[in-house]
């Protein structure tokens, strides 16, 4: 026999079909699996057969006892949690439960003077998809963000590694603010009270209120939201009994998903409203509300 | 003052009913960690069974079953419930996992020895089985009496002995042409006896 090829796709023969049961049985060597997944790419019938046998190999799995493991490995797997990074999607899910799910991928984000992102695309997984859907995704926060390069690295990371992490709610200058929406993003979505409510702005957008009543905090979510003047902003409020109090402002690019945590602290039954007011925000409301939502 | 506007309530995030796994690995690509917490309580006994039937050595399975469920965590968001269910899918990561790690290091060299000397047959220890482990195994070793010694064999040390198809090979004295095709015809018998269709 030759070889334990590393990083190479070995030439599997004229064959390569016969491979399929040593495959789903994990015992090809990397160079050998490589080549017999490109005959894969080639042939329906062969992506068939793989995935039966690959579902077969798990029956034989199943059939091994199972094993109770120790409490300190559950205990020390949670605790790596907090700084184990998350993968984003490959591409916009085709039904959206929840989300974050929704959030990262909008199938309309549009860079322009760019290739249009291929996250859309709904073709087999491949390293290569995967690499585009990453840059998809970036892409897509820099259009929420609308801010440099070195904040959307940031923000990205931040959606994906510090769910539970520390979020720092307040003294944001700008270069931390992006991250600190998104790990705010994060601690909605992964609380175990995390809820949600959605209704249309007066223009027809659909809006969505997240939440978490344990943790304080919400974000709203506007898909398609107008772009403004350069002079006017969007700004949220908690509106109560007593007025409305600020909860922060934030802009849009008018396509896909603009997001904001809101500022402050959410408590149970806050009627959560956006306004459209002069840039920087106001102290109080000067327009009628394009959407209001309530926590409950 | 400002005016209320209607507002459609969806509290579909949380059910009351238990969240079957596919449920659980939707929740574990949002970050939720208690999802995660319960899809690992379902789990990882399972997993924790498999690794541990091909390393042997308890530790270092556990090791590696923690590799294996961070990386459940990591590419969570990477699950297509249309391609497969979840025990599916982590078994696969789970099997492959164990299988590197037995490549990668002089582990696999120690345990051969051992591999060598135990009855290749599916090996059954009754403990903490369930009805529903039982039954999986009696269906399995049902299908795998009907493969040909040489397939059964073949099989057994490529997926539970973690074993090249080469070194199935070297241990079975058989060309390496007659592995390829033995693995290929015993697997697609175990399919139909088992009845698995994609």
């Amino acid at each position: 026999m030759t070889g334990t090829g590393n990083n190479r796709v070995d030439n599997v023969g004229e064959n390569p079909g016969e491979m399929s049961g040593a495959y789903a049985l994990h015992a090809l060597n990397p160079g050998e699996a490589a080549g017999y997944e490109a005959h894969l790419a080639e042939s329906e019938q062969a992506r068939i057969e793989a995935a039966e046998l690959s579902d077969t190999a798990v029956a034989l799995g199943l059939a091994t006892a199972p094993v109770q493991p120790s409490a300190a490995l559950k205990a020390s797997l949670m605790a790596r949690l907090a700084t184990t990074p998350q993968l984003p999607p490959l591409r916009a899910p085709t039904v959206a439960p929840a989300v974050v799910r929704a959030v990262p991928v909008p199938p309309d984000v549009v860079e322009p003077a760019a290739e249009r992102p291929a996250e859309a695309s709904a073709g087999p997984v491949t390293p290569v998809a995967a690499s585009s859907g990453g840059t998809a995704s970036e892409r897509a926060r820099r259009r929420w963000f609308r801010g440099p390069v070195s904040m959307l690295v940031a923000a990205a990371a931040a959606v994906a590694l510090f769910v539970g992490g520390a979020f720092a709610g307040q003294a944001f200058n700008s270069d931390q603010f992006p991250q600190q929406q998104a790990a705010g993003l994060a601690q909605i979505n992964s609380a175990p009270d995390s809820k949600r409510a959605s209704t249309t702005t007066s223009d027809g957008h659909k809006a969505t209120l997240v939440w978490s009543t344990e943790r304080k905090l919400s974000a709203l979510l506007v898909d398609d939201l107008p772009e403004l003047p350069s002079d006017k902003d969007y700004q949220l409020w908690y509106i109560g009994g007593t007025g409305a109090v600020s909860a922060g402002t934030f802009d849009s690019s008018g396509t896909g998903t603009v997001w904001r945590v809101l500022d402050g602290s959410i408590t149970v039954g806050d009627l959560i409203g956006v306004t459209v007011e002069p840039k920087g925000g106001s102290k109080q409301p000067t327009t009628d509300p394009i959407v209001a939502i309530q926590s409950s | 003052m400002l005016g209320l506007m209607t507002a459609d309530f969806d509290f579909d995030l949380e059910s009351t009913a238990p969240a079957s796994k596919e449920v659980l690995l939707g929740r574990v690509a949002q970050g939720n960690e208690t999802a995660f917490g319960d899809l690992y309580d379902q789990m990882a006994p399972r997993v924790l069974g498999l690794v541990k039937r091909l390393l042997i050595d308890h530790a270092q399975s556990e090791e590696v079953t923690q590799e294996i469920f961070l990386e459940i965590w990591q590419s969570a968001s990477r699950y297509e419930a249309q391609r497969g269910g979840a025990s599916t899918w982590i078994l696969t990561m789970a099997h492959r996992r164990a299988v590197d790690r037995i490549r990668s290091s002089q582990a696999g060299r120690d345990r051969d020895t051992k591999i060598g000397i135990r009855d290749l047959a599916v090996e059954y220890d009754n403990v903490s089985e369930t009805v529903e482990t039982r039954i999986e195994h009696e269906r399995v070793e049902k299908a795998m009496s009907r493969l040909t010694e040489l397939q059964r064999q073949a099989i057994s040390l490529a997926y539970y002995g973690g074993l090249s198809h080469s070194e199935v090979a070297e241990r079975l004295h058989i060309p390496l042409g007659t592995v390829k095709t033995r693995l290929r015809d015993g697997m697609i018998r175990l399919r139909d006896e088992l009845g698995v269709a994609a």
